[in-house]
């Protein structure tokens, strides 16, 4: 740590003074009398040759200048007024006689209009983006719930149409349960399309059971109680179930016993290209 | 510039029903374009390796 220096500069200070009643400034030790200084060169009594009192040139004397015309200068070192306190330390934070502002022109916006703009433009976009991001996550979301393709792919059977000959019956087992499918003749299209399905227990028309008249797709679950029913039985042609004895025309529909609807016809569909029938 | 900011303005942002609904819109729209958008580079970026690029060889070679 540096030590504290005395640093030492000679100034040179105005003499200290007072002012006397009457309004006239008084110097101690100063003499501001004019005096005529020695050897002026006119003779009225005196003599000639420097005066044993006159002040030597370094302690001041009398001029004449043009501007301010008779100057009387004593040159005198006096003590500086008062006392002279060196603080060494100081911790104050220095007043500020005005709060300091910025300039913030520089970053004001040029045009309100096209501030607005831009404002909104930007909140516009971060919700476009928002929503689309939540709706892209609900999405895909929801879509984990879904069943994965392979699981789909196992829900399908294909069924080659032909290999089944006309008038005759296949159960194939789907999901868990037997599927009759029966590849039907003119004349028992022509039967299921004729009846008057209105007056049925569950009335429901032929065209609406089949996709193509000559094939019908059922579960062949009996909706009374689930036995599985007998083809080409019954007292309509169709089936009939042993368990409680209901009976079912050639499209299906329950015609009589306990049974309350008609076996259920699943979703299928074909498929023209290779001659499939696609159940699922 | 000012203008066109103006027009923005007054157009979809005074209401904040048409400025919402706008929002959704453009949402739903972006979404589509950005799919197709992505299959399509996708596809461009694979062309050639996949299945229904090259489905027709196979095919072929089952029939023959």
């Amino acid at each position: 740590m540096a030590a504290i220096q005395l640093a030492k500069k000679a100034v040179n200070l105005p003499p200290t003074c007072r002012t006397l009643a009457s309004g006239v400034p008084a110097a101690s030790y100063v003499n501001l009398n004019v005096r005529d200084t020695a050897g002026h060169g006119h003779g009225h009594g005196h003599g000639v040759g420097p005066r044993s009192d006159a002040p030597a040139r370094w302690a001041g004397g009398v001029s004449a200048s043009s501007s301010a015309g008779l100057v009387s200068k004593s040159f005198a070192n006096v003590p500086s007024t008062g006392v002279f306190q060196k603080r060494l330390i100081h911790s104050t934070v220095p007043a500020k006689i005005e709060p300091q502002v910025p300039d913030f022109s520089h970053y004001e916006a040029k045009s309100e209009s096209t501030n607005r703009g831009v404002a909104y433009m930007m909140i516009g976009g971060m919700g476009l983006l928002s929503a689309s991001v939540a709706k892209s996550t609900v999405t895909e979301f929801l879509a984990t719930m879904a069943a994965s393709a392979d699981v789909l792919a196992m829900a399908k059977i294909e069924v080659e149409l032909a290999t089944i000959p006309e008038g005759k019956n296949v159960i194939l087992k789907w999901r868990g349960k037997p599927v009759f499918i029966r590849h039907r003749t003119q004349d028992e299209i022509q039967e299921a399309r004729q009846t008057p399905w209105k007056t049925l227990r569950d009335p429901q028309r032929d065209e609406d059971r089949t996709k193509k008249p000559e094939w019908l797709v059922m579960l062949g679950v009996c909706t009374h109680l689930g036995c599985v029913p007998i083809g080409e039985a019954g007292d309509f042609g169709g089936w009939f179930c042993p368990c409680h004895g209901s009976h079912y025309d050639i499209s299906g529909r329950i015609r009589k016993g306990p049974a309350p609807t008609n076996l259920e016809v699943p979703v299928h569909d074909f498929d023209e290209v290779n001659n499939l029938l696609v159940i699922g | 510039m000012g203008a066109l900011a103006n027009s923005f303005y007054n157009a979809i942002v005074k209401r904040n029903s048409v400025y919402v609904t706008t929002i959704f819109t453009g949402a739903f729209a972006f979404g589509v374009g950005f799919d197709t958008a992505i299959t399509s580079f996708w596809d461009t970026w694979n062309k050639g390796k996949q299945w229904k690029d090259i489905r027709a060889k196979y095919v072929e070679a089952a029939d023959s």
